[in-house]
């Protein structure tokens, strides 16, 4: 019997990175299940490739790290082998299943085999493994690995098709008016502000509308919400702060649009923002991310407004027509700053409500007069 | 997960509601003769001589006060001892041959409530440094140094809310001792002109709320204070502003804001101190842990070696790995030996079956930043402490950290950090 030394505190709380892993995915595990059950082959495909790309790279990269080095003696494969996975976690493992499982969810439904894989492979090594693996990337790799996708395969995803779920609505759009497939909400809208009563908020509510695979499904997004809240595995003050920020730019924008357009309704405009995208889905699975998210709390509310303001400006402005993954990944990269320890605190100071009052008031007084006097959202 | 950590599992339930033994007649007692706080010590005895209990048979100096070393027992002076203290390190313990017959030293006098209604508040305070009375509750920060101090004073707090897990000397102290301790309060009280004093317990222990609120029906003067369960509600900053409602910032004292607060061990001290002129020479002490067969609570002489409690005890559980602690799990020293004693401010001993908790990457879950009691981020000061980048560990302030060792409890990823926010107190002093 051996009495050990060892520093206080001798106890430890009963948890694990690994259970908190686990939270996601049983959080996402809905979602998921509600895509393949709409999507069904696009769903499983994308997954099974963006997992075993995921894995793999993770596989290699933590061979490559942990390889053994030269000591002028000759090892067998196997020894070297055991030497460098010796330490191979569960964390190996679940970390980029989470990742894939997002990226999955966050994929168009017509996304070619490539796409998926080479948006896989980069957002796992230039999202994470650059950096130094679990625990040190900046950014979100599922969110890094669908807009490399998009940028790069954007034009050769094909065009939306009916499932069982929902049928797109036939539009007559261009300026010849030929009759054409009409894209996501989102897309819709960017032809034309007219374009905004294509889908009613039931349908958006429930999912009945293209987008991409797990996104639009917003009951099942909730569940897994109210479960990360539960189990406390994801943070509610960034969830909070990035919706309230939304919300309440965008109902400033509508209120703006309503005096252009008088036959837009301003609760129609506020419910069609929050559930025509991925609005829903980053805000509880990504950027809800621990590792790319400030630590503190006043910290984390900043963070969430700055992700809700960035969307915001995307959609309006924007010439892409879904701003939440470029968000995030801006977001991500103000971490490092409102973390910087000249000022970083985990207390409410005046300085830090000043910090969020100028967040969200200078870019809605920028909004305002954008709307009114910029006219650049309406198109049709 | 990711959410702020102020319940640690409760451990005490077990304990609570035992009887105390009393175990006062060990064969030998070891008397330290160095300390955290004293490193010099003289002996006024020599091998063979006879000592009286309570007599004082050596003082140990410190760097502004002097303490002096009492007797805990009759008998023979046997010789030096090495054994470990408290604090983990081998230091020379005085060995007296008990000869179970307790003769009391002339000086120990006890005072009729008259003779100490006329004691004055200096008069007191020489008693209580005559007594060598320390901090009861870990601290062992001289008593008399709070009595000396001439801020006016309107509140006393007596600390008995204990919220380090598993121990329960102070529980055990307040249901057996109810008498000395008010009558310590009424001393206290006196000796600062205090007209009110509360005491203040965890809102949880309902036997303690039962047995105090027929009791203090008498004694208008003392209130009980139920506070908050959470650790470190025993925190006197968290004490203060939950008892008292005053908001202190780490570092000042609670005189400052006309407080007075001393740990219920203490006001017993402070009770025997002045009423029959004794120091402390026995103590309340628990026993426990997950690897011991019979956790119990003990009335002890100071002293007394560790090793016969744990016998008492019925020995460990089984032969796998332990840690061994005096004090609470949260903030006390392991030590690498059981061959330790009992000094005044030991509270407990606690024996726990070694877990080997693998450490995984940090995710910045905040977990730390969440629960820190004193509004620290451990997380950057850890980050800082890896790249020993000595501008920013000093603007995040480490030396505020109280060490109470939330953050390495709350941690998701099971990292050690409050070893890193004590490097970070070292680098930021230099």
């Amino acid at each position: 019997m051996i009495f050990v030394k060892e520093n206080a505190p001798h106890l430890r709380r009963n948890a694990g990175v690994a259970r908190l892993m686990l939270d996601v995915v049983i959080a996402l595990l809905p979602t998921l299940v509600f895509s393949f059950c709409v999507y069904q082959l696009a769903t499983l495909y994308t997954l099974l490739i963006s997992l075993a790309t995921m894995l793999l790279a993770e596989f290699i990269y933590v061979g490559l790290k942990n390889m053994m080095k030269w000591d002028g003696q000759k090892h067998s494969f196997k020894e070297r082998f055991i030497y460098a996975y010796k330490n191979y976690s569960i964390n190996n493992i679940t970390a980029p299943l989470v990742s894939s499982i997002i990226y999955t969810l966050i994929m168009p439904p017509s996304a070619p085999y490539y796409a998926v894989f080479v948006g896989a492979l980069v957002g796992i090594a230039f999202g994470k493994l650059v950096f130094g693996g679990l625990g040190s990337n900046i950014f979100n790799p599922a969110a890094v690995g669908m807009v490399f996708s998009k940028i790069c395969f954007g034009s050769s995803f094909s065009t939306l098709e009916n499932t069982w779920y929902y049928s797109t609505p036939i539009i007559s759009g261009g300026t010849g008016g030929d009759v054409s497939v009409g894209g996501t909400a989102l897309t819709n809208i960017a032809n034309g502000i007219e374009h905004i009563y294509d889908y009613s908020l039931l349908d958006m509510f429930l999912g009945k509308m293209p987008g991409t695979l797990g996104e639009a499904f917003t009951i099942t997004i909730l569940i897994g919400a109210i479960y990360l809240i539960i189990r406390r595995s994801a943070d509610f003050r960034i969830m909070l702060s990035y919706l309230v920020t939304f919300v309440a730019m965008m109902a400033v924008a509508g209120l703006c649009i309503h005096s252009l357009y008088k036959d837009i309704d301003v609760g129609y405009f506020l419910g069609f923002q929050l559930l025509s995208g991925g609005l829903f889905f980053g805000a509880v699975f990504m950027l809800t991310d621990p590792v790319t998210s400030p630590t503190n709390r006043p910290g984390r509310i900043i963070f969430g407004m700055i992700a809700g303001v960035v969307t915001v400006f995307i959609r309006l402005f924007g010439a892409l027509p879904e701003g939440v993954a470029f968000s995030i990944l801006i977001a991500n990269m103000f971490v490092p700053v409102i973390e910087h320890y000249k000022w970083s605190s985990n207390f409410y100071t005046w300085k830090k409500i000043l910090c969020m009052a100028i967040i969200f008031i200078i870019p809605t007084i920028i909004m305002i007069l954008a709307v009114l006097y910029g006219g650049v959202i309406v198109h049709g | 997960m990711i959410a702020k950590v102020n319940h640690i599992a409760d451990t005490k339930k077990l304990l609570g509601a035992m009887p105390t033994i009393r175990f006062v007649h060990p064969e030998y007692v070891y008397l330290a003769m160095t300390n955290a706080r004293c490193n010099k010590a003289e002996l006024f005895i020599k091998e063979g001589d006879h000592v009286n209990m309570c007599q004082v048979i050596g003082i140990r100096h410190a760097a502004f006060f002097d303490q002096p070393i009492h007797a805990t027992v009759s008998g023979t002076f046997v010789g030096l001892e090495k054994h470990y203290h408290r604090n983990g390190k081998l230091t020379d313990f005085i060995k007296i041959k008990n000869d179970f017959l307790e003769t009391l030293d002339s000086s120990c006098t006890t005072r009729s409530d008259e003779e100490i209604k006329k004691l004055s508040k200096d008069e007191m305070t020489q008693i209580i440094k005559d007594a060598a009375l320390v901090g009861l509750g870990g601290s062992s920060f001289p008593t008399y140094v709070k009595f000396q101090t001439n801020v006016p004073i309107h509140t006393i707090l007596i600390n008995a809310i204990e919220c380090e897990p598993y121990i329960t000397t102070d529980h055990r102290i307040m249901m057996e001792y109810p008498q000395r301790i008010i009558n310590g309060i009424h001393y206290a009280m006196q000796a600062f002109g205090v007209k009110k004093a509360y005491i203040c317990i965890k809102s949880k222990y309902k036997d303690l709320k039962y047995v105090y609120n027929q009791l203090l029906k008498q004694y208008p003067e003392i209130e009980l204070k139920c506070v908050g369960n959470f650790y470190p509600q025993g925190w006197e900053i968290a004490m203060v502003e939950k008892a008292l409602k005053i908001k202190m910032q780490p570092g000042e004292l609670p005189s400052k804001y006309g407080v007075m607060n001393f740990n219920v061990s203490t006001v017993v001290g402070i009770y025997k101190a002045i009423k029959y002129n004794q120091p402390v020479t026995s103590r309340n002490i628990s026993v426990t842990g997950d690897a011991i067969k019979f956790p119990q609570n003990f009335r002890v002489k100071v002293g007394t070696s560790v090793k016969e409690l744990i016998n008492l005890c019925g020995g460990y559980k089984d032969d796998g790995n332990k840690v061994f602690i005096l004090g609470g799990p949260m903030m006390g020293a392991a030590l690498p030996s059981d061959d330790c004693i009992i000094t005044k401010t030991v509270t407990s001993v606690i024996v726990l079956k070694e877990t080997k908790e693998k450490e995984e990457p940090c995710v910045r879950c905040g977990s730390c930043v969440l629960s820190c009691p004193t509004g620290l981020q451990p997380v950057l000061i850890m980050n800082a402490v890896k790249t020993l980048d000595r501008e920013r560990i000093k603007a995040l302030n480490p030396l505020r950290c109280i060490e109470c060792g939330l953050c390495a409890y709350a941690c998701t990823s099971k990292i050690q950090v409050t070893d890193f926010i004590r490097k970070a107190k070292v680098i930021a002093k230099l």
